[in-house]
């Protein structure tokens, strides 16, 4: 019986809509709830849910604009009663609801073969996930904060949690889709191997490992199920795959073991990553899946691709800067600085300043302190947001950024303020040989109030760098390049530099944004000042 | 000096420990207090009895069954101090041989006496009276055991003495008293036994080596009875006297009266104990349980996380591949690998003779536990390899579980049983069943025929040569 899905009204002035992604093919089972598919409008992009477990029939193929209202595709219920039920509840201004409600039941009585499959490997069990390892030297992580509540449900891969070590930050992926039960709170320390939380995989495991196909590729699995359910040996590693298993902290109930009566041999536990640590090869399929379709233009020459995994620390990056952009409201200001007089400072005292401090006197010094003096005039783009409170900051703590082989961190200048020109160039320089060396611990990287970054020394000219978030404001420097400028009514040829400040809106006005370049700018024209503070 | 871990004892727990951290990569130290490596295994334990209980057996063979092999031999003497002499190049060669290890695998030698300063602190001792101070990231405690005695047995190193002098007394006792009958009594009563000592064993519990399934002990009883030896079951020492010459064993029986033992030694082997004596384990945040072991978790680590505890100064057997395994363990968990250790499954040994060597659960224990087992056994006697060679002495029994057939123990009582037992350990450690034994190729004639056989046995009763 099958449950047509309609396009849902969108907005009031949008008629029709583009099918941009389909993330499920034809013929898949999809649960109430998952998207199915990506939909484009003239105004935003949306994600189209399914509207009740079963097998998605697809109408309209990707590129078809279709008008509000038109049927895009249909999903044999497989029939659990809260499957259908509780859809149109949800969403009751939709056309289609009613519709689903009526066919609801019928599909109960009669299983799809699907449906049969299930069961064979839903049987009820609980999986224990441990803190994996994540480095040679790394032996303890502490959770930084739990993406999902204690009984949530969760899906297979879906990230419950954001754990910290001394190196990095990383994600942990669920290991299998079901009811989340924690174990250990945000905040606390545990060591590699440690039991983080628990997965009940219940009866929803057959739609956990979500993607997996209907009657093809639910068949092996349903062969392979029982006769492993019968020999006592089935899912016992060898001792090395027992080993294996246990450093990829994956549970061996979750193998399927290939050796004597499901016995685990020690080349099925070094598989068990590859496949996910998931039950039933389904899965695998399923990853393949969205590669497929993938349209093969043709084309000349050379023409390999690559594909890694993005490692931890860079995903964590792309996560940020994008919940950045989403979540403030960013935008820049500019200004240009003539660096000639710091640099006929540099030049007049630069050999006395190393001889005396053993230090080199670099462009930093002066820009962290122009910086630190101008944000105690303007607190707000010193200060950041807490929920409803505005927090402000006494104290200037610089954030550097560095760029590393592994990406970019962001060691703190502590009280910057307080620091003369050879106290900075030496904490700079001692940040960035631990950022190089990769040994800056999290502490080291965390709680500055504002940032300062150099793309200039890349051969950047003009950027809007991203906030370093919860910070409210970032100053980006850019490359030294002679220009033409007009002085005291002369044309004459001076080092400019363009400076930029992205800020978030919300808490820092323009005028006091626009002030606070200006008096940067003030203060690196003429260095004097930050001598007489003035 | 500051290491990645210093592992302190060289016994088979520190050492393998201590190549292992080697193998991974980390800067390990090894401090021992004797000088030479090896511990108690190599220097005064496992090898140097082996050695001592081979010449015996050698010579009990030329004495009782040579001449039925064929072989003649005319004025047969024991000559003890070669025996003890042979002993010793044994031993040496065998501790020459860690230190080459050391040095191969980049491991410092600390030879001193090792105590905490602090957690991350270690004095040693050396033998000149200097101290040396070194530090490390981890610490590994693998300090073994000492033998253990009571009160009323007060050991005198020259008539009562330990395991440790009973390998180098220079003549043959007379009659040698034995005290305990588990697996050092048992070995060393019958190595004296076989070189003419009279033996008498004087044991607390009902049977020999009680800690391993009875059907053992009572098999072992009846092959040490044949080399002239008296058993005094449930008998409890009361007093233990050197009078100069020789000493007095006074005992009480089980009905509560009194017997005297007079011989000319007292071998005191009534277990050992963990040994963490001057170790300063409180200055690392450490203390020992009342039975002077340290505790640990699954782990291998203390409750200060970063030293670790193996071997005889922890839970479990007090056995030299169960230290060994956890030095392993231990190493490869710094190094943040998550290893194997299957505490179920590491063999017990004898070496008498016959020797004795088990896996799994004993028959006692499944009943305690009420599991449903079967059982199938199969004697040496049947066996043609074992007839060929006049070891007829001896039998395999295999504990199968009575539904999936999975095998849960396996003992053997007979010739090369210490060998044989690996068979079973593979076996169990992938679970296998009694059949899949009994359907694997043995080679004949070979004494691991009469394992398939008690699988077989086990199996349906089918054993073929029965």
């Amino acid at each position: 019986m099958a449950n047509e899905m309609k396009v849902p009204p969108v907005g009031e002035s949008i008629t029709e809509v583009t099918v941009g992604t389909w993330y499920k093919k034809e013929g898949d089972t999809v649960k109430m709830d998952e998207v199915i598919c990506g939909l484009d409008s003239d105004k935003a992009t949306f994600e189209l849910t399914a509207e009740a477990n079963g097998v998605l029939h697809i109408m309209a193929q990707e590129g078809d604009v279709l008008p509000i209202g038109a049927v895009i595709c249909s999903i044999d219920g497989e029939g659990s009663s809260d499957g259908a039920a509780p859809a149109p509840a949800a969403e009751p201004a939709k056309a289609p609801a009613p519709e689903a409600k009526e066919e609801a039941p019928a599909p109960a009585a009669e299983p799809t073969p699907a449906a049969e499959a299930a069961p064979a490997a839903a049987e009820s069990k609980v999986i224990e996930m441990k803190v994996p390892t994540v480095g040679e030297s790394v032996t303890e992580v502490t959770i930084a904060a739990w993406s999902k509540k204690d009984g949530d449900h969760v899906e297979l891969d879906e990230v419950l949690c954001e754990l910290e070590s001394d190196k990095a930050t990383f994600e942990l992926p669920a290991e299998a889709a079901g009811t989340l039960r924690i174990v250990a709170e945000a905040g606390t320390t545990l060591a590699i191997g440690a039991t983080i939380c628990k997965i009940e995989v219940g009866q929803s495991a057959a739609g956990a490992s979500a993607p997996a196909q209907a009657a093809p590729a639910a068949q092996p699995a349903q062969t392979a199920a029982p006769a492993q359910g019968t020999t006592y040996a089935a899912n016992h590693p060898s001792p090395a795959a027992g080993k294996i298993l246990a450093e990829k902290g994956v549970d061996p109930k979750e193998v399927n073991g290939s050796g004597v009566g499901g016995r685990i041999t020690k080349e099925d536990a070094q598989k068990a990553e590859k496949s996910a640590p998931a039950p039933a090869p389904a899965p695998a399929a399923a990853k393949a899946a969205p590669q497929a379709p993938a349209p093969s233009a043709p084309a000349q020459g050379e023409r390999g691709q690559r594909r890694e995994r993005m490692t931890s620390l860079r995903k964590t990056i792309a996560r940020r800067l994008v919940a950045v952009k989403n979540e403030t409201a960013m935008l820049t200001t500019f200004n240009e600085v003539d660096m000639k007089p710091i640099m006929d400072l540099r030049a007049k005292y630069k050999d006395k300043f190393k001889d005396k401090h053993a230090v080199g006197l670099g462009f930093m010094s002066f820009f962290a302190k122009a910086i630190c003096i101008a944000l105690q005039e303007f607190p707000a783009v010193n200060a950041m947001i807490d929920g409803d409170s505005l927090v402000y900051n006494d104290y200037c703590d610089i954030s550097i950024a560095v760029s590393t082989e592994r990406g970019l961190v962001v060691p703190v200048v502590r009280n910057a303020e307080q620091m003369n020109f050879a106290q900075i160039e030496k904490e700079i320089i001692r940040l960035a040989g631990l950022a190089r060396d990769n040994k800056l611990t999290i502490d080291q990287m965390q709680g500055g109030t504002f940032t300062i970054t150099n793309g200039g020394i890349f051969g950047s000219m003009l950027s809007t760098p991203i906030i370093n978030a919860p910070q409210s404001a970032i100053l980006g420097m850019h490359n030294i390049i002679e220009r033409p400028v007009v002085v005291n009514g002369q044309i004459v040829a001076r080092p400019m530099m363009y400076i930029a400040l992205s800020y978030d809106h919300r808490i820092i006005d323009g005028k006091e944004s626009v002030s606070f370049l200006v008096r940067v700018k003030q203060l690196l024209e003429d260095p004097t000042r930050i001598l007489l503070d003035v | 000096m500051q290491y990645d871990v210093i592992v302190i004892g060289s016994g088979p727990g520190g050492y393998v420990a201590a190549i292992r951290c080697a193998q991974l990569g980390l800067k390990t130290a090894i401090v021992e207090k004797y000088k030479t490596l090896g511990g108690t295994c190599l220097n005064v334990g496992c090898i140097p009895s082996k050695a001592l209980l081979d010449s015996s057996e050698h010579f009990y063979n030329a004495a009782h069954t040579f001449a039925e092999h064929g072989i003649k031999l005319a004025d047969l003497q024991v000559d003890l101090p070669q025996m003890i002499k042979r002993k010793e190049g044994v031993v040496e060669a065998n501790v020459t041989g860690i230190q080459f290890l050391m040095k191969k695998n980049k491991i410092t030698v600390h030879q001193g006496f090792g105590s905490f300063v602090d957690a991350n602190t270690l004095n040693v001792k050396k033998d000149d009276g200097s101290d040396e101070q070194i530090t490390g990231k981890n610490f590994i405690i693998a300090t073994g055991s000492k033998p253990s005695s009571f009160p009323s047995m007060p050991i005198d190193k020259k008539r009562v003495i330990t395991s440790t002098e009973a390998l180098t007394l220079t003549e043959v006792p007379k009659h040698l008293i034995v005290i305990g009958a588990g697996v050092i009594g048992a070995e060393l009563g019958s190595v004296y036994a076989r070189i003419g000592s009279k033996v008498s064993f004087v044991e607390f519990a009902d049977s020999m080596i009680p800690t391993m399934d009875k059907t053992m002990g009572k098999e072992l009883q009846k092959a040490v009875k044949k080399l002239g030896t008296d058993f005094y079951f449930s008998h409890k020492v009361t007093s233990v006297e050197n009078t100069g010459e020789g000493v007095i064993v006074k005992a009480d029986t089980p009905k509560g009266e009194q017997i005297t033992l007079e011989g000319d030694y007292c071998l005191v082997s009534v277990g050992r104990r963990p040994y963490t004596d001057n170790l300063n384990l409180e200055a690392a945040g450490l203390a020992a349980d009342s039975r002077g072991r340290i505790e640990v978790d699954d782990h291998l680590q203390t409750k200060v996380s970063h030293i670790y505890a193996i071997g005889d100064v922890i839970r479990g057997a007090m056995l030299a591949h169960k230290a060994e395994e956890e030095g392993v363990f231990a190493a490869e968990t710094i190094a943040g690998q998550k290893p194997h250790i299957n505490y179920r499954l590491i063999p017990g040994v004898v070496y008498t003779w016959p020797e004795v060597a088990s896996v799994g659960f004993t028959e006692e224990e499944l009943k305690q536990e009420g599991k449903a087992y079967k059982s199938g056994s199969f004697p040496y006697k049947a066996l043609g390899r074992a007839r060929a060679s006049m070891d007829t002495d001896g039998l395999v029994k295999v504990l199968a579980d009575k539904q999936t057939d999975e095998i849960l123990g396996v003992h053997i009582i007979g010739a090369r049983a210490a060998d044989m037992i690996a068979e079973a350990v593979v076996a169990m450690e992938f679970r296998a069943s009694a059949e899949d034994i009994g359907r694997i190729s043995h080679a004949h004639p070979t004494y691991t025929e009469a394992i398939k056989e008690a699988c077989l046995a086990a199996t349906e009763n089918r054993a073929l040569h029965m």
